[in-house]
């Protein structure tokens, strides 16, 4: 602060101000080249008919015209990708918040079992892990032939229409990691004191955990649900990998068919149009939390 | 003092890694790789590529393949440049990524090799660009050995009576049949005049001796690839024409997909749902292919052996073709995986056809070629290919089957990955009882309408 003020009273700046730009350089020159540049093209390309190695052709709105009206796809997509995030983003926040308390504890070996639960998400978005889950759960996999064993009936898991999203909505669940480690640094650092008052009231577990842990941790817990909303509103490997899509365009996510319409049929403008559409979903989500948050996120300096 | 010091190594180290950054990413970057390659081999051309005074010819060959392929096509050039003395042919070996996207820039701009070897399906969309291939009619290439029907076809590089490229081997589909299967059932897949209404009752036949095993293995995209395109073919001839418009009628969809409801009514494949977990090329990778629980697998000639070694305990062989009495086409269409054309750009085209004429037709260059372009066009190369043990006998047997039928390739529409979409998606939906095949019919059309020029 005390350095702007010198410069705004200086009215130039020195060679040595600009110094900061230098070392911001390969910060600057990626988000250009690798963000900004992509982010402004896809949007010029989104009211143009535009094929990979083609030329542009100004079409105006013709492109979203197209995806609200036509497209057997979109609607569904787009129903497919928030049912997507409504199951995954509670669930990874939930099954984080619970295995963080659980993890809050001081027992022996406590370290490797914080290893052990941060392990699947170390896997992160990879094709492995869900070829894997795909191995688990097709009709003859390991969890079919571990029900058949035990007497159950077969389920199928990938090939039913309704139970597809929800399979692998729980691989992206199981992937609660990073979430939870937030979380748990979050629980430590609510002031010991807090409880001590509660118990000298005579506050309940359930509220002290209500009344105390939520409040206190809920800059973390705001952060995390924005965070993953994103992350899973975005989401593509996992559903291309596992199913394709299928069965029946039921985990067909709009990553899918901005994928399929850019890079197997090269249209890249009708690509670019879907690609903002899902832009503007995620800046609606963001702001309905930013929006609620007033009301539930507490932050200790206020 | 110590800060600084720091300082200044940290920001040494960082413009070490920008460099770094920036040197592998142009590597990494094809199309700025490329160009420079382009470049760079633009001015080598231009300093070596004609004969120079001592009579010394240099060629550029360019071909995209696996290690197998690279090191037997090596083999060749060496042999080559071995009996003539003074030619020496610059091998070019690369990826398929990206290979057509530099080619396009190097045939716009001269800069091509003089030799290259090019995606059928890509080859179109180059000879509408621009007059870039010789017509090989014209040279000293001997091409009495290859099937004339079969180099004739616009697909294996004939276009409108010029030769613009020789095909570099036969690849179609094939039903591989394992006999121990079919025997134990009872069913005989090779039967000459087998017809499609003969695998329907074999499919029954099959499911009332042990309902756990199907006739085919196959999932949405197999059953449009081997089913849905040459029932259509056959029942009603091209799916566009030439122009691109669409002529194939609702009238001849509606069988195609009622066919289709049939196999699943049939359980002459699994279903629907059991085949949402093997997407794309994954059949092989099918738990019950490996356990022996199918009689048939659909697929094509070059995946034939990796499906028999998926299951490698039972006996194999190809299976026959079903054509329709009254077939307005063939339906099964067979056709090369690459072409080898002569660019305009080459400076001593006769050198080059002499080089391709040793490439195709010479003994000892089929020997050490084999079977690395997948089964060789001409029959002396299929011999000997096939007296070294380099292709087993279900692929000469199925590349025989498949060579008796003249099935036109499929067009340019219908076979582009959106088409094709459009009827994984509807051949889905019947499998699913979502669709009957006259919806089926009428979306297929409704949106086919939509692809046509």
């Amino acid at each position: 602060m005390a350095g702007a003020k010198a410069a705004v009273k200086k009215q130039h700046y020195s060679k040595r101000d600009y110094k900061g730009l230098l070392y911001l350089l390969p910060w600057l020159v990626g988000f250009a080249v690798l963000q900004l540049y992509p982010f402004i093209t896809s949007f010029i390309y989104s009211f143009n008919d535009y094929t990979v190695g083609g030329t542009l052709n100004f079409v105006g709105l013709a492109n979203y015209k197209e995806l609200f009206t036509h497209d057997r796809e979109f609607w569904n997509s787009l129903k497919v990708t928030i049912l997507f995030a409504l199951y995954t983003v509670p669930g990874k926040v939930i099954l984080a918040l619970l295995v963080a308390i659980f993890l809050n504890r001081n027992i022996r070996g406590i370290n490797l079992i914080r290893t052990l639960y941060y392990i699947p998400s170390l896997f992160g978005g990879s094709v492995a892990i869900a070829l894997l889950w795909r191995l688990m759960f097709m009709d003859n996999g390991v969890f079919n032939t571990m029900m058949t064993k035990l007497g159950l009936p077969n389920v199928s898991f990938l090939g039913d229409t309704k139970l597809a999203l929800p399979t692998i909505c729980m691989l992206e669940i199981w992937q609660f990691g990073s979430s939870m480690v937030m979380l748990l640094a979050a629980l430590k650092n609510v002031p010991k004191e807090l409880y001590e008052a509660a118990d000298i009231d005579g506050g309940g577990k359930f509220a002290k955990f209500w009344h105390i842990t939520i409040p206190q941790i809920s800059p973390i817990l705001f952060f995390t649900l924005l965070n993953q909303t994103i992350q899973e509103i975005q989401n593509f490997t996992s559903p291309y990998t596992i199913t394709g899509g299928g069965p029946l365009k039921a985990t067909n996510v709009l990553g899918i068919m901005l994928y399929k319409q850019g890079f197997s049929y090269f249209k890249m403008g009708y690509a670019s149009a879907i690609s903002w559409i899902e832009f503007v979903i995620i800046l609606v989500f963001t702001l309905v939390l930013f929006g609620s948050s007033k009301f539930w996120v507490h932050y200790a300096d206020e | 003092m110590k800060k600084k010091t720091i300082s200044l190594v940290l920001a040494a180290m960082m413009s070490i890694g920008m460099l770094a950054g920036c040197g592998s990413s142009s590597s990494a970057d094809s199309s700025a790789a490329q160009s420079t390659e382009a470049a760079e081999s633009a001015t080598q051309a231009e300093t070596t590529a004609a004969t120079d005074a001592s009579g010394n010819v240099t060629l550029r060959f360019a071909w995209w393949g696996g290690d197998e392929r690279n090191e037997a096509t090596q083999a060749v050039i060496d042999q080559y440049e071995e009996a003539h003395p003074g030619v020496t042919i610059e091998a070019e070996p690369g990826s398929n990524d990206g290979y057509h996207d530099k080619l396009a820039t190097q045939l716009a701009s001269g800069t091509a090799p003089d030799i290259v070897q090019i995606d059928p399906e890509t080859m179109p969309t180059f000879v509408d660009a621009g007059d870039y291939f010789v017509d090989l009619n014209t040279t000293s290439i001997d091409m009495s050995t290859f099937d004339a029907d079969y180099i004739a076809q616009r697909v294996n590089g004939n276009f409108d009576g010029k030769q613009l490229g020789l095909p570099t081997g036969i690849a179609g589909p094939a039903f591989l049949v394992d006999t121990t299967k079919a025997e134990q059932f009872g069913i005989d897949l090779t039967k000459e005049g087998i017809t499609w209404e003969d695998w329907i009752d074999y499919a029954k036949k099959v499911q009332e001796q042990d309902p756990e095993t199907y006739l085919f293995c196959a999932n949405k995209e197999y059953i449009t690839n081997l089913f849905v395109y040459p029932l259509a073919k056959q029942y009603g001839g091209p799916i566009f024409d030439e122009d691109g418009k669409l002529v194939t009628t609702e009238e001849t969809l509606t069988k195609v997909f009622t066919y289709v409801k049939e196999l699943y009514d049939s359980k002459a494949v699994a279903p629907a749902s059991y085949q949402a977990s093997y997407v794309g090329d994954d059949i092989q990778a099918d738990a019950n292919w490996i356990a022996g629980k199918y009689v048939v697998a659909p697929c094509y000639i070059s995946t034939m052996d990796v499906m028999v070694a998926a299951n490698p305990n039972d006996e194999y062989t190809a299976g026959a073709l079903p054509v329709m009495a009254d077939a307005k086409d063939d339906g099964f269409a067979s056709n090369t995986p690459q072409l080898l054309s002569i660019t305009n750009s080459c400076k001593n085209p006769e050198v080059a056809a002499d080089f391709l004429n040793y490439f195709f037709n010479d003994e000892k260059a089929q020997e050490t070629l084999g079977a690395t372009r997948s089964v060789p066009p001409t029959e002396q190369a299929r011999k000997i290919c096939e007296e070294d043990g380099k292709i087993s006998q279900v692929v000469t047997d199925a590349t025989t089957n498949a060579m008796a039928l003249n099935g036109t390739p499929n067009d340019k529409i219908s076979s582009s990955s959106e088409a094709k979409a459009i009827l994984f998606d509807t051949v889905e939906a019947i499998g699913y009882g979502q669709m009957s095949p006259e919806e089926a019919a009428a979306t297929v059309i409704d949106e086919f309408s939509a692809l046509q020029k």
